[in-house]
């Protein structure tokens, strides 16, 4: 479901609330109001009652005609009450006590019309006055009961009201705190894995969000950033493939020299046989052709080493001779070092582990990192690549120090120069080279981290993971993903 | 009078070989040397006629040789070798006052005449 469709629904649900609690309380009210009026009725014709029982007393102690007629005219009053009010009194108190006051009245009538009808000089009097009063105290006591019990139950109803609306709002708010928790804590959730992946892509990690993509807003805008992190991915090889190709144009002048080397002594080995031909013994003859021929299977290496290089390759992990890699590397760059009048030292540590390596992959790295090295040291610097593994310090990896004598770089940059894009210097370089090679080293499970000094220096340690025969499997699986 | 006598520094190991039986055949005394130090060292020890070196060289530079060479023994000839046609490194090689100056491939028979041209001057 759609966040705009859920806060809309979380909205809609609200406003029902407050409608049913409108509702409610307008039917409580309504009732409050019909149970005030018939008190007020029961009130009055109380009252009446009480003024009809004084003049009935009138009557029969001071034998007052008069009375027996304000009797008749309360008796009037009240009825023309009760008719008047029927439907609301009905309401009130319900049909059957409605019918038991209208007995009682007719009763009290009756006998009032039985009184009226005798002399007061009667002796039978004294019984139709019993009979009166019997109906008069009844009609008292009704309308005191009806009054008695509507005030109780104008209070249950405000009781009940009462804790009715407290319950309904107990209700709403526990609703309202849980459903929002739900709905932020999943939001929050959601948010947190766009940006765990953002950081990721931000260091050159292109990893897509894994897992559900839900369907709504947060879901379109993690699918945007998977689709964003393939762009990226596809690009970033495209850049890989471009500096590639520019460290290829610093390479080439190198390899000039590299092959130059080889030609030329063909070419003297070739001069030479021909000038000394003829006091040459059929031994020596093989031994210059065999020369030869060394020559051109060192022009071949090179050139082979060039073209791995430079050609965009498949993953080809392969247990590798780090030692090995470092020394074709150093070959690589052989023409800068001398240009820029760098010494360079080799420490390698014999009979190390095998790595699981791309290895055209991890020598692009190594040319890269010597590459800037070179251009950080001033001529009479010293380059310094070491092999170690040391099942103290590090019983899972291999460490190669790639360590120069440069300027150093500035401790506010070291947390960025990994980062894409990131350059000191200045117009010169892309910024690509070091993300690129920390991107590469992930690939290989590895770790790259970097020690420098300003002014002393700046070492980069490079750990991967050393090989063992029983993870070959695993490795490979594992490192599919590019 | 005793042959002339020539070294040849280049750490590429079959030039100074190749040399070595080419100017031996024209009656030169030729040492060779894989590195500029001890070729240094034995230049301090006895007077050449002629150096032969590689300007690019893996532990010292050639042009380093040229300027030692220069300021020890003036009247030793000195011919640069290099791979590196470069403008640049030739204008400084003949700056710092080289006599002559080679490209790779070596033309062995262009660089004896050079050699026989700077020995009768």
């Amino acid at each position: 479901m759609k966040l705009v469709h859920k806060i809309t629904l979380g909205n809609a649900l609200g406003i029902v609330c407050i409608i049913l609690v409108a509702v409610f309380s307008y039917h409580e009210f309504d009732l409050l109001l019909a149970k005030l009026r018939f008190v007020e009725i029961a009130d009055s014709l109380n009252a009446s009652f009480l003024k009809m029982r004084l003049s009935e007393k009138n009557y029969f102690l001071y034998k007052d005609r008069e009375a027996l007629k304000e009797i008749k005219e309360q008796l009037k009053e009240s009825y023309s009450v009760i008719r008047g009010l029927q439907a609301n009194i009905i309401r009130a108190i319900g049909k059957d006590n409605f019918r038991e006051l209208k007995r009682d009245l007719n009763e009290y009538e009756k006998a009032l019309e039985l009184v009226e009808k005798f002399d007061l000089k009667d002796r039978s009097l004294e019984s139709r006055a019993k009979a009166i009063r019997e109906a008069g105290r009844r009609l008292r006591l009704f309308s005191e009961r009806m009054i008695r019990i509507e005030r109780e139950s104008v209070n249950s109803i405000i009781s009940a009201s009462k804790r009715t609306l407290l319950t309904f709002f107990a209700l709403v708010i526990l609703a309202a705190i849980t459903s929002s928790y739900m709905f932020f804590s999943r939001m929050f959730r959601n948010l947190r894995r766009i940006e765990r992946t953002a950081n990721a892509i931000s260091r050159g990690n292109f990893v897509k969000i894994e897992g559900p993509i839900p369907n709504n807003e947060l879901g379109s805008a993690m699918s945007a950033i998977n689709s964003m992190c393939e762009e990226l991915k596809t690009r970033h090889e495209l850049l890989i493939q471009a500096k590639k190709l520019s460290s290829l144009g610093i390479l080439t002048a190198g390899v000039a020299h590299e092959l130059g080397n080889p030609l030329n002594n063909i070419s003297m080995v070739a001069q030479t046989f021909i000038e000394v031909y003829d006091s040459l013994s059929d031994e020596e003859k093989i031994e210059y052709m065999e020369t030869i021929l060394k020559e051109t299977q060192r022009i071949k290496e090179i050139v082979q080493n060039l073209l791995d290089f430079s050609r965009p390759k498949k993953r080809d992990f392969r247990a590798s001779d780090i030692n090995r890699l470092l020394r074709q590397s150093l070959r690589l760059v052989r023409n800068m070092l001398h240009v820029s009048k760098i010494k360079s030292r080799v420490e390698l540590q014999e009979d190390i582990p095998l790595v699981m390596v791309d290895e055209n992959k991890i020598q692009s790295v190594f040319v890269n990192i010597i590459t800037n090295a070179i251009q950080a040291m001033s001529p009479g610097g010293t380059l310094t690549l070491r092999s170690r593994f040391d099942e103290q310090e590090d019983p899972d990896n291999v460490i190669i120090e790639i360590e120069d004598t440069g300027k150093g770089i500035p401790s506010e940059f070291i947390s960025n120069i990994f980062d894409p894009f990131f350059s000191t210097k200045g117009t010169e370089g892309t910024g690509l080279g070091l993300s690129i090679s920390y991107g590469i080293i992930k690939n290989h499970r590895g770790q790259i981290d970097v020690k420098s000094e300003v002014g002393v220096g700046t070492t980069f340690f490079i750990r991967l993971p050393a090989y063992k025969k029983e993870e070959v499997r695993d490795g490979k699986s594992e490192n599919n993903g590019d | 009078m005793a042959s002339p006598k020539i070294m040849v520094i280049d750490d590429e190991n079959i030039v100074g070989k190749m040399l070595k039986v080419s100017f031996q055949r024209e009656g030169y005394t030729v040492e060779t040397f894989l590195h500029a130090e001890p070729a240094l060292q034995r230049l301090s020890e006895e007077k050449f006629d002629i150096v032969i070196t590689d300007l690019k060289m893996k532990d010292i530079d050639g042009m380093e040789v040229l300027k030692r060479i220069k300021k020890e023994s003036p009247d030793t000839k000195v011919i640069m070798i290099t791979a590196f046609a470069s403008m640049d490194t030739s204008i400084e090689a003949f700056r710092e006052k080289a006599d002559d100056f080679f490209p790779k491939p070596i033309k062995i028979d262009e660089l004896k005449s050079r050699v026989k041209k700077l020995l009768g001057d």
